[in-house]
């Protein structure tokens, strides 16, 4: 009896915890949408009514208009297309190295591994930035390749980047070590242990370097400006930057063109989205 | 008996084949995309040129720090906007993703519509997401102005226009972009084993005990790396400088990263530069250095060590 | 199975590198370069293919690159002797590039010619023209006269520029306030303003015009010396700073981009604007009310500034006569004349349109001069024949330097925390090292 009613009572106790939750979770995604909300405000009115002393909350002509007039200068489908080209490969590339290397650091011994890893380490030090000039120079001085969308793609081979090695590495060593042990008595080697093991434990972490490889390039206007000069090959970003132009900036466009540009992006989001639940299930299966 | 070292190191050896197969890619990347290029930066900062083609080096030796550290008018002030920068981005971004992702990993209704939510803004092409902001952070033109000036009649507020706010406004735009950090928390929270936490539950530990001797310990290592990330992309910060504010007012949002920029890309001293960029990969070594080696006291290990 | 996602790896990365370009032909391929909106862009295609069309000796290829990245692309370019044969360039590197011999020579271009280009802007190092300007763009007023109208002030006379006193006097009788006050009213509220009476740029190359016109200036005429510090400039920019200071005339600026005339009285928030001519075709074109334009108030001497971005021969290439032969067809006025200067977003470059009044009207005469022609030649034409000098980036180096880092000292100018005589003490040193270069 007395029990019961304890029970029930940390039920309703759980039942106001997660309405609280449940109030702040909506109270901080308005919070977290007002800067989107005003983006996509800004892409329904005209540039003037944007430097309007009067600041309104809602587009006072809802001018879906602009969005044809956008299209006209921003060849949506183009440069989606252009910029899949560059980031399906790459981010196919990066998570596959990536997992390989995390797997190595977490998983094996080697002689050199800490002098490696410590390389790993050092590399995120490094802004990209710092290395365009000499990479810059290897790419078209010596392997001839400007103009073409191999600089861009081919670093993605290379390991995916040193955050996304350390990452799986960490999401590996949270698995623990008897499965993979049990396995290796079953005379499991070790792509078979990764594959069978491994990589459907960490599949969440998986998408999530996956997600970071995507928004990385995504963004990466200066190297796409070094290395993209034909219009007709422009990336979503190279494209949405032509409207900051030398004498005028077409922000109204620039807004549009950007709530355009949400749509892959919240696409692979979703895609990669159902993992994240899966992670939970394999959870409870590991318990 | 006498056999078993034998095999042990026949195990081993094919143990470093496989993991060097593994490596390989990444072993390629970090010589040929990262050490040899850092070693010519490196190389380059004791010479002054002018990016002429391959023409014009000139070895300077050492003028190039010398001047950094003395009469450069940016570098020093840099270097502190952007360890002030990165303070508030860093702590503002982790108490707001780990809230986020604890709020998150609750029952609530539409869990994937709110989580899709908080990630939104760091699938936004990053230039354009200064731009949006700037329409609200906007001294003349922007909504926060227009609601202190206009609907409370207050005196207009600066924001990215006021040398003591600039740091802290462009630190709340980081802190809104942790949505990666969001997401990582929580996939590194679900795999928290629910047995754990439902056997302290049996023992009669409360939500904090178990927040805090459960969840906190088997979510160290995610804790650290989201601080390493975090720390790391925000030492390098040069977005919004680049998109916004152009390193003003003054010099009050000059970052590091930035002042790099400008003498390389926009004054052609490319030795010059290359010298901010070796005394930017320093600092980010001497913070990142202090992290690693204050995490062997909080960071807890469950599946191996490294220190192999 | 590990072997040969190894050997995969390894034989994608190899065979990627060893991708070849292989063009050769007898027509000469020469590359320029360009900055701009895709409307600019769908313009300098349309030229490029129309010298594609004439000739078969020479074929162009554009390479479109993003305003903003502009600079930094073609300084990596430099770098990695991969620049362009010809481009557009920004006028505060034009001699840098020269000096550091990445300019081809270009001295022969007008060699002969009828009519040359405007000497003012011509770039010039040591006294030999090292690039011209694909066009002309001087400093003006622009108002708006249905403002005007409303609070009932003559419009500013297009020949007789204000003193400075009258133009801040005109400029508070056109703010109001939210109740309908102007700013020369004691019930003025300046933490309710709806309109201000002017907009004086604060982008930092154009403050330049207000030191000449104060009497001073940044630099020698013959670019011998930096001359920035001195009472005259100092009080040149604090009256500019003061107009949003203390006059509270003119909204607050930051002086980061070319949105002076955009922001302000093209969107109909402002009565009077300075800005550059370009603006009469990329946003006054758009205004809902009728406007006119007139010459920039003068604090002591009349004067405004002129400049252009110049059309360029880079001299990494191994094409240079067909590149010059190029930009030479380029900016004859014809080739640019429907999209750029009918438009009044460039003013011709060559004399005789400025003082032959058949080609002024030829130039003029078209409806997107909606202020009229009377109006335009005399606040505008003659005003640029007359009165313009060269900005400083047409006879001083290391512009782009010097702007920036007098542009980071002014920031707190602008908001009133320092005064601009302190900026200049405080910055004047670094500017002369800048000038001087080291």
């Amino acid at each position: 009896m007395n029990k019961s009613s304890s029970l029930s009572g940390k039920r309703n106790r759980e039942k106001v915890v997660n309405t609280v939750c449940f109030v702040l979770v909506i109270f901080f995604s308005a919070l977290c949408l007002l800067p989107i909300w005003w983006i996509f405000r800004s892409s329904l009115m005209t540039n003037n009514q944007l430097y309007s002393n009067n600041v309104p909350f809602f587009p006072p002509d809802w001018l879906f208009s602009n969005y044809p007039q956008a299209l006209k200068n921003f060849p949506f489908w183009t440069y989606l297309k252009n910029t899949m080209t560059i980031i399906v490969p790459s981010v196919i590339a990066g998570t596959v190295t990536a997992v390989l290397g995390g797997y190595a650091f977490a998983r094996m011994r080697f002689p050199g591994k800490r002098f490696l890893f410590t390389l790993v380490i050092g590399s995120m030090f490094l802004p990209v930035m710092v290395t365009l000039i000499p990479l810059y120079i290897m790419w078209t001085n010596i392997l001839k390749l400007n103009g073409t969308y191999w600089p861009l793609i081919l670093p993605y081979f290379c390991g995916g980047g040193a955050f996304n090695i350390y990452l799986i590495r960490q999401f590996i060593l949270t698995i623990p070590r008897e499965l993979d042990e049990a396995a290796t008595i079953d005379g499991a080697g070790h792509f078979r242990i990764l594959l069978s093991i491994i990589v459907p434990a960490i599949k969440a972490a998986m998408i999530v370097v996956a997600l970071l490889l995507f928004t990385q390039m995504w963004n990466d206007l200066i190297q796409q400006s070094l290395y993209i000069h034909d219009a007709k090959r422009f990336t979503i970003a190279l494209g949405l930057s032509q409207f900051k132009g030398s004498l005028k900036q077409d922000y109204s466009a620039i807004m549009c063109a950007t709530c355009m540009s949400f749509a892959p992006g919240i696409l692979f989001y979703l895609m990669g989205q159902k993992y994240f639940v899966e992670g939970i299930a394999l959870t409870g299966l590991k318990g | 008996m006498a056999r078993r070292p034998k095999h042990r190191n026949a195990l081993l050896r094919s143990e470093t084949r496989t993991a060097y197969l593994c490596l390989i890619p990444s072993i390629i990347g970090l010589i040929f995309l990262t050490y040899i290029p850092l070693m010519e930066v490196f190389g380059l900062s004791f010479f002054s040129w002018k990016g002429n083609g391959f023409t014009g080096f000139k070895f300077v030796g050492l003028d190039n720090y010398i001047r950094l550290l003395t009469t450069d008018p940016y570098f020093k002030q840099s270097v502190l906007v952007t360890i002030y920068y990165t303070f508030m981005a860093v702590i503002g971004s982790m108490i707001y993703s780990l809230i986020i992702a604890l709020l998150l990993n609750r029952k609530i209704p539409a869990r994937g519509f709110w989580r899709a939510i908080f990630y939104l803004p760091y699938l936004l092409p990053a230039v354009a997401v200064y731009l949006g902001w700037n329409w609200l952070y906007n001294i003349n033109y922007g909504l926060f102005n227009f609601v202190l000036n206009r609907v409370f009649g207050l005196p207009r507020v600066g924001f990215i226009n006021d040398a003591k706010l600039v740091a802290p406004s462009l630190a709340l735009i980081s802190v809104w972009l942790s949505g990666n950090l969001i997401v990582i928390f929580l996939a590194g929270l679900q795999n928290v084993p629910r047995t754990y936490l439902d056997a302290a539950e049996v023992d009669g530990a409360n939500a904090w005990q178990r927040f805090w001797f459960i969840t906190i310990p088997v979510m160290s290592p995610i804790i650290f790396y989201n601080l390493l990330m975090a720390l790391i992309t925000n030492l390098q910060v040069i977005t919004p400088a680049l998109a916004l504010t152009k390193g003003g007012p003054g010099s009050s949002s000059r970052f590091v990263s930035y002042v790099m920029y400008q003498y390389a890309f926009e004054n052609r001293k490319f030795g010059y530069a290359a010298a901010v960029s070796v005394m930017l990969f320093i600092l980010i070594g001497i913070f990142t250095a202090i992290l690693f080696a204050t995490s062997r006291s909080w960071m807890f290990q469950q599946g191996g060590d490294d220190n192999e | 199975m590990k072997k040969l996602l190894a050997i995969l790896l390894c034989v994608l990365m190899i065979s990627s590198i060893l991708v070849v370009n292989a063009a050769a032909e007898d027509v000469v391929e020469i590359t320029y370069s360009y900055w701009g909106t895709p409307e600019e862009a769908a313009s300098v295609q349309a030229v490029a293919d129309k010298f594609n069309s004439e000739q078969d000796r020479i074929h162009v290829t554009v390479l479109a690159i993003p305003n903003e990245e502009y600079t930094t692309t073609l300084n990596s370019m430099a770098a990695g002797n991969q620049l362009p044969d010809c481009g557009i360039m920004n006028e505060n590197g034009v001699l840098d590039f020269a000096a550091d011999g990445l300019l081809a020579d270009i001295s022969s271009m007008y060699e002969g010619a009828a009519s040359m280009p405007l000497d003012a802007i011509t770039f010039k190092a040591d006294g030999k023209p090292v690039a011209y300007s694909a066009a002309n763009e001087i400093l003006f007023l622009y108002y708006n006269k249905d403002m005007f109208d409303a609070a009932g002030v003559a419009y500013p006379d297009p020949k007789t520029p204000y003193t400075w006193d009258e133009f801040v006097e005109t400029a508070k009788l056109l703010t109001l306030d939210g109740n309908g006050n102007n700013a020369a009213s004691p019930d003025f509220d300046a933490n309710n303003i709806v309109q201000y009476g002017c907009n004086v740029d604060n982008w930092t190359w154009q403050l330049e015009v207000w030191a000449l016109s104060n009497g001073g200036a940044w630099f020698a005429p013959d670019g011998s010396a930096c001359t920035i510090n001195t009472p005259e400039v100092a009080e040149s920019i604090q009256n500019v700073a003061d107009l949003y200071l203390v006059d509270h005339v003119m909204q607050f600026r930051d002086g980061l981009e070319d949105s002076g005339v955009q922001s302000t009285i093209a969107a109909g928030n402002v009565a009077m604007a300075t800005g550059g001519t370009w603006n009469v075709g990329t946003c006054m074109n758009l205004a809902t009310f009728p406007y006119g334009v007139a010459p920039l108030p003068v604090m002591k001497e009349e004067v405004t500034i002129c400049t252009g971005g110049p059309q360029v021969v880079f001299a990494q290439g191994s094409h240079q006569a067909e590149a010059m032969e190029f930009i030479k067809w380029y900016t004859q006025e014809e080739n640019s004349w429907d999209s750029l200067i009918a438009t009044g977003i460039w003013m011709p470059i060559l004399e005789e349109y400025y003082v032959n009044e058949e080609l002024t009207h030829k130039w003029v005469d078209n409806p997107n001069f909606s202020m009229g022609y009377e109006n335009f030649k005399t606040s505008v034409v003659d005003y640029a024949h007359d009165y313009a000098v060269s900005t400083c980036w047409y006879y001083v180096p290391h512009t782009n330097e010097f702007l920036e880092y007098l542009r980071s000292e002014l920031g707190s100018v602008w908001t009133g925390d320092i005064s601009a005589a302190d900026a200049l003490n405080h910055a004047e040193a670094h500017l002369i090292e800048i000038f001087e270069g080291y």
